[in-house]
């Protein structure tokens, strides 16, 4: 019995060595990329997820794109489908100039009225990615190769939305997949019909994405042939991957795990300035956190230092103002709260809240946040707040905050166009209660009226006076707590040349200029 | 049977006299010779006393973690993360830098109060379920032992985790939703006991000198099923600390910072390649504890009540 | 005809329970607290946006129109509508159910091929050696932490000696087989490609021993204590009085009458595993049904979670059925 039981378990393991295949390192023209999540819906006009936007954004053609310079993303927009544009003086109208011969996979042309159609199915469905060209009121096919966009009103950041997923060109012809009168999302969802340098070929849920590169693509042909978005949820798993060579870029791993990576010569672990911020947001219409010193208390306590050298391992710089560096607006010398218990005690003191007691909700969205929510309960206990920390599922604490049930929550943002409005009035502006972007339900009539001043105008430096106004104001009334700007870091074997980092892109790859040598 | 003169302790009018603990033993005397009797026999019995010294084992660390443990369980210690067992640390720290041993010592307390509380909750509901329906019968009785049927339907840990989901997550209602599942099984158990007891004498005198139906449930049908009901208690002890650290592994039971076996599993798998440690102690203490409970309650059923078989 | 009518008469009792499963879930799934049209409308989206979403999907109705409404769904197989995938329910489980049906299988394949020599060793060799090792690991079995087990599993085999690859049904360069069955360890063997399928197998052991392990524990007991009890029986004795070879008395007399005990509970434990799945699949990153519906518990995808708790519970509903029929063919001596 005993020799037979052997004989069995060293059957099994040869054949399970033999199954042992060479990995894809050979193969320059297949590019592998290691992600946390799987993809949920292709549909432009529908996700306002970066993780969808990765498979969808490669497939499809906008009107323009992000420049490249010197190798770096950039926020300014160069054409792309469309060739030219004009603005008329009132900034309110703009007419575009359709490159001639961009097709669709079944011949259908990409012109004047694909664009119409695009941007009205997303306004129409009126999901997410409508909030992001929701400055245009009518979209106009003039002839077959112009295109009017007349806006509601004029809006500064308006040329960079027409680079975002949401204005992506869909073929028109999808609507013979239409089904009760769903335009068709039902097809669209699990189906992409675009004029991009890529299409998907294979798509094993949970397991694998495949995009394959198209052979007649109208701009410059991809050197890669393939890439394979494989998902794997755990760290550990794409971390033993890289380093063998069987994933060529990992997306999820974590921090604690780069220092080691680093010594492998044969991976590259890349670093950006990434415009992703963490902040609490603190509840200002709450009864306990309306009195804007314990909000500043509260600011005081935390070990800002202490969280970007544990937790993130030095990759990130405490936040200064709340627009990130990078962006333009950002305000360099703009006041920025440093850790200090006996003042952070001393001001609640003086707001007669020495005995409070705070709860902190958060969901795993980010890796780093039960560690910073322990962190911060630590560092309340030293001003003398009491912190309980509340874990939830992500959509439960988006619930929460949008109808303001909540005192303390962590959350993250990310602009999707290069405009500080995406943090100043999209945070500030009191009629953006809850989720649409004010979490704090912050309201201070100033400042309203200087946000919104601000995004009515277009030029820059008056934007910025009226930006640096509010800035200062919102610091002393302090309605959130900005931790910090993270680094993005993106880690690759050596061998991956051309990768491009956009901050308006994160977690996106420009798979068409990627190469492998 | 052993289980109708246990009925005593219900039927027992309130002593008067003044010395209470020889009316006491007096009146339960008979009671006490067969726990005597028992325990003699579970002590002959290699896998009980195993078992036992295991749950004391654990029992006596839940207790005791305040003065045993080390360190603090929730005081995080940033300089101290992820540190390998040795030296302060036996099991090494976490990724906050909190002392492994003192949290699974702690995580004892919450492993134990979770099987003990769930099996109190859904054995004192199953049983007055399962004894009235019993009792009452027909209509009623079907009624409810079709709702049981539908719970049965679902496996165990796919039902807990619908509830908890919906409860939202957090220990107590990780408690409630794990409780709820086992609730069938004492109402199935006691049901069928308390159709036994029905058609006993003593219940047909009780009825013919007037007692309500309500009435004899609880003071008849009930105490003659709490020896099952102990053992049943015993033997869903392991799983039930097993399905509530199923919860909190996939983040539908205790929430952070308590040191909860389940959810520091979770954590540490994020960090098995190479903070082994982090994971594996809670695992084990998991393993220990489940298996104490279930080869003791094994032998409890042996000894004490040959009825219950699965 | 008396299992014809005994059929039917659990066929009959079905309805109501299957009914009141409809009615559980519906329940709970009404009780989670996200607001689902805010999910699916996405985190920057207006409040209008929100509202016409809601009255779009119904969200607005009363609950026991809803409820209707699902249940005249169900009829014609609809599940509901995945927010997070943005498609039908079924879809999604039509998708992910392959790869669960491929690992239940793999581990019914462990649980019998293991578990019942392994019974019949120990009660051959009772109170030997084997049979205490067979006891401890049968306590380990139905004590052990499966979630636990596996990333142990995972550590040893993956991450120590190298073994067996770590998660998913393949390693990444390799194409998965042309669709026929889902089941890859088949259909890479009708496509012909033995290389696949050898990488499919290596794939599937560790989490298919996880997910058995439980299941493996409790078949070893039943068919040991079966056996036993088969062993002492009268005719048995006969058998060997009259001189027939031990080996022979255990494959053919002992094994037939202990197998009935072991259908039994190998039909059960299918149920139970379609449960187990949750957490083998989550640990071993494998894309079934249970990592499905741990992924939608996060994302609070009621219709997912709901889809899920009713297709697996109709499923341990019918498969008992299956298994009582079965038993009431098999054993003679059963009143109906």
């Amino acid at each position: 019995m005993k020799t037979m039981t052997m004989r069995w378990a060293v059957g099994i393991l040869f054949a399970v060595l033999a199954a042992a295949v060479p990995g894809l390192a050979a193969d320059k023209e297949t590019l592998v990329v290691g992600v946390s999540s799987d993809v949920h819906t292709l549909d432009p006009a529908v996700s306002s997820d970066n993780y969808d936007w990765r498979q969808i954004y490669p497939a499809y053609d906008r009107l323009v794109k992000y420049k490249v310079v010197n190798g770096e993303g950039s926020t300014e927009v160069e054409p792309m489908a469309a060739e030219s544009w004009t603005v008329s003086p009132d900034s309110l109208v703009w007419t575009f100039k359709i490159r001639k011969g961009i097709k669709f996979d079944d011949g259908t042309p990409l012109d004047a009225k694909a664009v119409t159609f695009s941007f009205e199915r997303v306004l129409k469905i009126g999901k997410g990615p409508a909030d992001n060209i929701g400055a245009i009121k009518t979209v106009e096919a003039v002839d077959d190769t112009t295109v009017k966009i007349t806006l509601k009103s004029a809006f500064g950041p308006f040329l960079q939305t027409l680079a975002t997923d949401a204005a992506s060109i869909v073929n028109p012809a999808v609507m013979k997949h239409e089904k009760n009168g769903d335009l068709a999302q039902a097809w669209l969802a699990q189906n992409m019909d675009g004029s991009g340098p890529f299409k998907m070929t294979e798509w094993s849920r949970g397991e694998r994405f495949v995009l394959s590169a198209k052979d007649n693509y109208w701009g410059a042909k991809p050197a890669l042939k393939r890439v394979i978005i494989r998902f794997m949820r755990e760290s550990s798993d794409q971390r033993m991957a890289l380093e063998s060579g069987d994933i060529d870029i990992a997306e999820g791993i974590l921090i604690d795990q780069i220092p080691a990576l680093e010594k492998n010569p044969n991976i590259v672990v890349r670093r950006f300035p990434s415009q992703l911020v963490e902040y609490v947001y603190i509840n200002c219409q709450n009864p306990k956190l309306q009195n804007k010193l314990v909000r500043q208390a509260l600011n005081t306590a935390v070990d800002y230092p202490g969280i970007i050298t544990h937790v993130l391992r030095g990759n990130g710089v405490q936040m200064r103002g709340p627009v990130p560096k990078g962006m333009w607006g950002h305000k360099a010398d703009v006041f920025q709260f440093q850790r200090n218990v006996a003042k952070g005690k001393e001001l609640l003191k003086q707001a007669g809240a020495e005995k409070l007691d705070l709860t902190l909700i958060y969901s795993e969205r980010r890796p780093s946040w039960e560690q910073i929510a322990a962190i911060l309960q630590s560092n309340f206990a030293d001003i003398g707040v009491n912190l309980k920390l509340e874990l939830m599922a992500n959509p439960t604490l988006r619930e929460k905050v949008d109808r303001g049930d909540f005192e303390l929550c962590l959350g993250a943002w990310s602009p999707d166009y290069a405009d500080p409005s995406m943090f100043m009035n999209f945070w500030f502006d009191s009629n953006n209660f809850g989720l649409p972007g004010n979490r704090s339900r912050y309201k201070n009539e100033q400042v309203d009226g200087l946000v919104r001043k601000a995004l009515a105008l277009s030029d820059v430096a008056q934007r910025v006076a009226l930006y640096n106004q509010a800035q200062e104001i919102i610091m002393q009334d302090a309605p959130y707590i900005l931790l910090y700007q993270t680094q993005t870091i993106v880690p690759m074997r050596a061998w991956v040349k051309g990768y491009v980092y956009n901050p308006m892109l994160e977690s996106m790859y420009n798979f068409e200029s990627i190469s492998k040598q | 049977m052993a289980g109708e003169r246990i009925g005593a302790w219900g039927r027992g009018k309130r002593p008067l006299r003044i010395n209470v603990f020889d009316e006491f033993r007096r009146q339960y005397a008979w009671q006490i010779r067969e726990l005597g009797f028992m325990v003699r026999l579970l002590g002959r019995n290699p896998s009980a006393v195993a078992g036992f010294a295991i749950i004391a084992g654990m029992v006596a660390m839940a207790l005791a973690a305040p003065v045993l443990a080390p360190f603090n369980p929730i005081q995080i210690s940033l300089g101290d993360r992820l540190l390998p067992p040795g030296g302060a640390h036996w099991f090494g720290t976490d990724e906050l830098g909190r002392d492994i041993l003192t949290r699974v010592m702690y995580g004892a307390r919450i492993s134990l109060w979770i099987g003990v509380i769930v099996v109190v909750i859904a054995g004192g509901l199953g049983a007055v379920i399962g004894a009235v329906s019993g009792y009452l019968g027909r209509r009623f009785d079907d009624l409810i032992m079709r709702v049981m049927d539908v719970i049965l339907s679902f496996p165990p840990l796919v039902l807990a985790m619908a509830l908890a989901a919906a409860l939202g997550p957090s220990l107590n209602n990780a408690i409630l939703a794990v409780a709820f599942v086992m609730i069938p099984k004492f109402a199935r158990m006691v049901r069928g006991e308390a159709l036994a007891v029905k058609e006993k004498q003593f219940i047909a005198a009780a009825r013919a000198s007037g007692a309500g139906s309500l009435w004899i449930v609880w003071h008849h049908v009930l105490p003659n099923c709490l020896s099952s009901v102990i053992v049943l208690g015993t033997l869903i002890l392991g799983e039930t600390i097993l399905i509530a650290a199923s919860l909190s592994f996939i983040g539908l039971g205790a929430q952070p910072p308590t040191p909860e076996w389940g959810a520091m599993i979770s954590v540490g798998r994020k960090f098995l390649m190479d903070q082994w440690w982090y994971a594996t102690f809670p695992g084990v203490f998991i393993l220990v504890t489940v298996i104490g409970f279930n080869i003791f309650g094994d032998a409890l059923r042996d000894v004490l009540d040959p009825r219950i078989r699965r | 005809m008396r299992i014809v009518s005994y059929v039917l008469k659990r066929l009959a009792y079905l309805v109501p329970v299957l009914l009141g499963v409809t009615l559980l879930v519906f329940i709970i799934s009404h009780a989670i607290p996200g607001d689902p049209a805010r999910m699916m409308a996405g985190q920057k989206a207006s409040r209008e946006a929100v509202e016409n979403l809601r009255r779009s999907m119904g969200l607005d109705r009363p609950l026991y129109e809803q409820y209707l409404r699902y249940l005249a769904g169900l009829v014609q197989g609809d599940l509901g509508f995945s927010i997070r995938n943005q498609r039908p329910v079924l879809e999604d489980m039509r998708d992910f159910f392959p790869a669960t049906l491929e690992l239940t299988l793999a581990s019914m394949l462990l649980c019998v091929t293991v578990g019942v020599p392994l019974g019949i060793l120990s009660a051959v060799r009772r109170n030997r050696p084997i049979d205490h090792l067979s006891r401890i690991f049968s306590v380990f079995g139905v004590s052990m932490p499966v979630f636990w087990l596996g990333l142990m599993l995972l550590l040893l085999f993956y991450r120590h000696l190298g073994w067996l690859p770590g998660s998913g049904r393949l390693d990444i360069g390799i194409d998965p087989p042309a669709f026929v069955t889902g089941i890859y360890l088949l259909d890479s063997l009708l496509a012909g490609s033995l290389g696949t399928f050898r990488n499919a197998l290596a794939h599937i052991l560790l989490p298919a021993f996880c997910l058995s392990y439980v299941y493996l524990a409790i078949i070893t007991r039943i068919v040991r204590s079966s056996m036993i009890a088969v062993m002492g029986l009268d005719f048995i004795t006969t058998a060997r009085a009259n001189g027939i070879a031990e080996i022979v008395i255990i494959s053919k007399h002992c094994l037939k009458n202990a197998l009935i005990p072991t259908v039994t509970i190998t039909g059960l434990s299918i149920g139970e595993l379609l449960g187990g799945a949750i957490l083998t699949e989550t640990i071993f990153n494998w894309p079934g049904m249970g990592k499905y519906v741990v992924d939608s518990v996060n994302f609070l995808d009621f219709p997912a979670i709901m889809g899920f708790t009713l297709v697996v519970s109709f499923a341990y509903v019918l498969i008992n059925l299956a298994v009582d029929v079965v038993y009431a063919f098999l054993d003679p001596q059963i009143r109906y």
